[in-house]
């Protein structure tokens, strides 16, 4: 089997580098980890749960999608294209590449979108499986496991005591990730650790139930509360895909820009008339809940939450959708 | 502490069983987490909790109508969120028996305190509330350094702004209803995340706080990039206080710093 | 190509504006390197005037109002010298230093203390080279 040391995973990425992809890693960064783009000398910090996620990568938190510049009395439009280098996204978290098949599916829905498929045709995902999980983690509550790469290009699994990762290509861009990596790569032999077993939190099924028929609920209320309205959750949340375009000009040129939006901010269904038809905080925290465990499914047969536990873990408020989750959906045996 | 968080329970509960107040803001444990917490009944007041890890600014929640529609509200207090009401009061923002506070911190607890009876206990316990010598030294150490080096550092952090803005969320001196960020006709600050709007968005955010900001750090608590945001506001606070003596939350009636003049105030700067 | 500042002033409608025409009637010749921007008053220059200028190209911004005492409104200028000096250390904080934020009081009968002045300013700005096209104030999309 190909297995490549954990202690090479730099010259890995720099084999890639190398190779022409543009490297995204979850790196070290003033005491944070985050996902990023990898450079000579930066520490990559393989096993950890990065405070980004991977859609950074394909669905940027600001894209130039069309410009115009001002020449005589007119616009000129300006050919603006994806910008799309190859890429190669390692050690990304098995609910980071699962969370590709919600963006895949809205991204094509009723177009297609020609910026997102554009990076995510130029990217190939290599995931590491994860040997270890904290309160927050629940992918298992919603169909997912440490252990799966759905999604992914190339499976890595930690093996001999988090010393080695066993290499698995699963397709064609994650074999071409294998084969650029040159001798950062070895051939041999090692026993896979175990993965981490987050426990089941809830059933998602029962949730979705619920929330089918409790639009109305009081819960809402309640569980609303501390929420303060920023877009945190949102913008960390793997799967989270609602934008806005702006127009912003200057003199001599004009730009759109597709910048993310959140279902918390209270301008995000403001109308232009004044009128806001979720009026406060309950209403929006229960979009995002019926967007997740209600909405998406209905129109895409998947849950839009993948169970990574960003939102939960960087909120200071201690809004927690698993809790909610819970709350609405026990287990029998819990 | 324990008998202070007891105290601090039986008061919590006394209110609400007499109906004094309808809701109390307060903290709770979670793991190795503290979060708001609001509790609408006496026998929910055991929930109630309080060490130096709570650092999330419950007078934030002030601005939240479904909270405000609650009032008569009581707000577990530490010395920065009392502050922090102090400048809301001044600001018109609250009123005395809209909310009550409870006081509590490193020195104990100081019991169910109206507006008017906050700047009092401040004073006497926690009189020369200041950043923590650390941060000052960071904010000098900055300072020191050339205005290309200063820029270069600020580059490397506000590029990381998501524009999420939790900062925002988490500060009780941010009340507006629309964000000066928020408004398109003209678009003061671009929206995108990136380059000069994110410039725009870091300063002004701090300036906004110029002589509001109580120093409770919600805002860098808040951030999920981890901005050092308290360098602005420690650098603007200090500034405000050594210039105008600006210290702000002890009173309940203060002027606020930009919007009041003095005769005497610095001119050598201008030309 | 030898560097021409632009420079963009806001001046009050009062004192400075007026002192700005008056330096132009006694046919003083100043560096042309300003663009006037005309306000009710130095209490209606908001921060993000200045901001928005570095963003749309100035190398440097000029703020010039009525003396202490002379405001047409009384105060303006005294709430604006505040706001000012809170605002200039926290933008030499973020790396936008004394060689590119000016200001100056000049009355209507100024005429050549704004030539001066200009030519002052100018000069600073020129030695102290562009605003920079990468600076995070500046940069666009």
């Amino acid at each position: 089997m190909k297995l490549l040391d954990r202690s090479k995973s730099t010259d890995f990425a720099a084999a890639l580098a190398a190779a022409g992809y543009r490297v995204a890693a979850p790196v070290s960064d003033g005491g944070l980890v985050r996902i990023k783009e990898w450079a000579p000398g930066a520490e990559i910090a393989a096993s950890e749960m990065p405070l980004n996620s991977m859609k950074d990568f394909l669905f940027p938190r600001t894209e130039v999608i069309g410009r115009w510049t001002l020449e005589g009395d007119g616009f000129a439009s300006q050919d603006v294209r994806p910008d799309a280098p190859k890429t190669a996204v390692l050690f990304a978290k098995p609910c980071d590449a699962a969370a590709l098949a919600v963006l895949d599916a809205v991204f094509n829905w009723d177009c297609k979108d020609c910026f997102y498929n554009a990076k995510r045709d130029a990217a190939a995902v290599a995931v590491l499986a994860c040997g270890s999980a904290d309160e927050h983690c629940f992918c298992t509550s919603v169909g997912g496991s440490p252990g799966e790469a759905h999604g992914a290009d190339l499976l890595f699994r930690p093996a001999d005591g988090g010393l080695r990762m066993i290499v698995e290509p699963l397709t064609a861009k994650g074999k071409a990730l294998a084969d650029a990596a040159g001798s950062a790569l070895s051939e041999g032999q090692a026993q896979a650790d175990p993965i981490a077993r987050p426990a089941e939190r809830f059933d998602p099924g029962k949730a979705s139930a619920w929330l089918a028929s409790n639009f109305e609920s009081p819960l809402w209320k309640e569980l609303s509360l501390p929420c303060l309205g920023c877009g945190a959750c949102a913008y960390a949340c793997p799967a989270c895909h609602c934008f806005d375009i702006q127009d912003e000009g200057s003199r001599s040129e004009s730009v759109r820009c597709r910048n993310w939006d959140s279902c918390g901010f209270g301008l995000f269904t403001l109308h232009a008339g004044g009128h806001n038809p979720r009026a406060d905080q309950s209403a929006r925290w229960r979009q995002r809940m019926m967007h997740k465990f209600s909405y998406f499914p209905q129109r895409f047969g998947r849950l839009a939450c993948t169970g990574c536990g960003r939102c939960a873990r960087l909120c200071q408020a201690g809004m927690d959708i698993a809790r909610a989750c819970a709350r609405i959906s026990p287990r029998e045996n819990a | 502490m324990s008998g202070a968080i007891g105290a601090m329970r039986a008061d919590a509960a006394k209110l609400l069983s007499e109906g004094a107040v309808k809701l109390v803001l307060g903290y709770c444990v979670r793991g190795n987490e503290r979060y708001p917490c609001f509790i609408s009944e006496a026998a929910q007041a055991e929930a109630l909790d309080f060490d130096q890890s709570c650092r999330q600014n419950l007078a934030a929640y002030l601005r939240k109508p479904e909270v405000r529609g609650r009032a008569p509200l009581a707000v577990v207090s530490s010395p920065a969120v009392c502050r922090s009401l102090l400048v809301l009061s001044s600001e018109s923002q609250i009123r005395e028996n809209e909310v009550r506070a409870l006081a509590i911190g490193p020195k104990g607890y100081g019991g169910i305190l109206g507006l008017g009876a906050l700047g009092a206990w401040l004073k006497a316990d926690y009189p020369d509330l200041v950043p923590e010598q650390a941060l000052l030294d960071r904010v000098a150490e900055l300072s020191a350094k050339t205005a290309q080096e200063r820029a270069k550092f600020w580059m490397k952090e506000f590029e990381k702004c998501t524009r999420c803005y939790a900062c925002r969320a988490a500060c009780p001196g941010c009340y507006c209803e629309r964000c000066i960020v928020e408004k398109n006709m003209p678009q003061w600050i671009s929206s995108a995340a990136a380059g000069h709007g994110n410039y725009a968005w870091e300063v002004i955010r701090a300036f906004h706080q110029a002589g509001r900001c109580t120093g409770c750090g919600a805002c860098e608590a808040a951030c999920p990039q981890g901005l050092p945001l308290m360098l602005l506001n420690a650098r603007l606070s200090q500034d405000a206080f050594e210039e105008f003596g600006s210290r702000p939350g002890y009173e309940l009636e203060a002027k606020p710093l930009i919007g009041s003049w003095s005769a005497e105030d610095d001119g050598s700067f201008i030309r | 190509m030898t560097f021409e500042p632009r420079i963009t002033a806001f001046v009050c409608n009062w004192c400075t504006y007026a002192g700005a025409d008056l330096t132009g009637t006694s046919r003083l010749s100043y560096a042309p390197n300003i663009r006037i921007v005309k306000l009710p008053c130095t209490g209606r220059i908001d921060p993000l005037f200045v901001l928005k200028a570095f963003e749309g190209g100035a190398d440097a911004v000029l703020i010039s109002g009525c003396h202490p005492g002379d405001c047409h409104y009384a105060s303006g200028n005294y709430h604006a010298r505040r706001r000012w000096s809170l605002f200039r250390k926290l933008l030499a904080f973020t790396g936008i230093d004394e060689n590119r934020v000016f200001f100056s009081w000049v009355s209507a009968a100024e005429g050549q203390k704004f030539a001066n002045l200009v030519n002052k300013v100018t000069e600073q700005v020129r030695a102290a080279g562009p605003f920079g096209e990468r600076n995070l104030a500046r940069r666009r999309l």
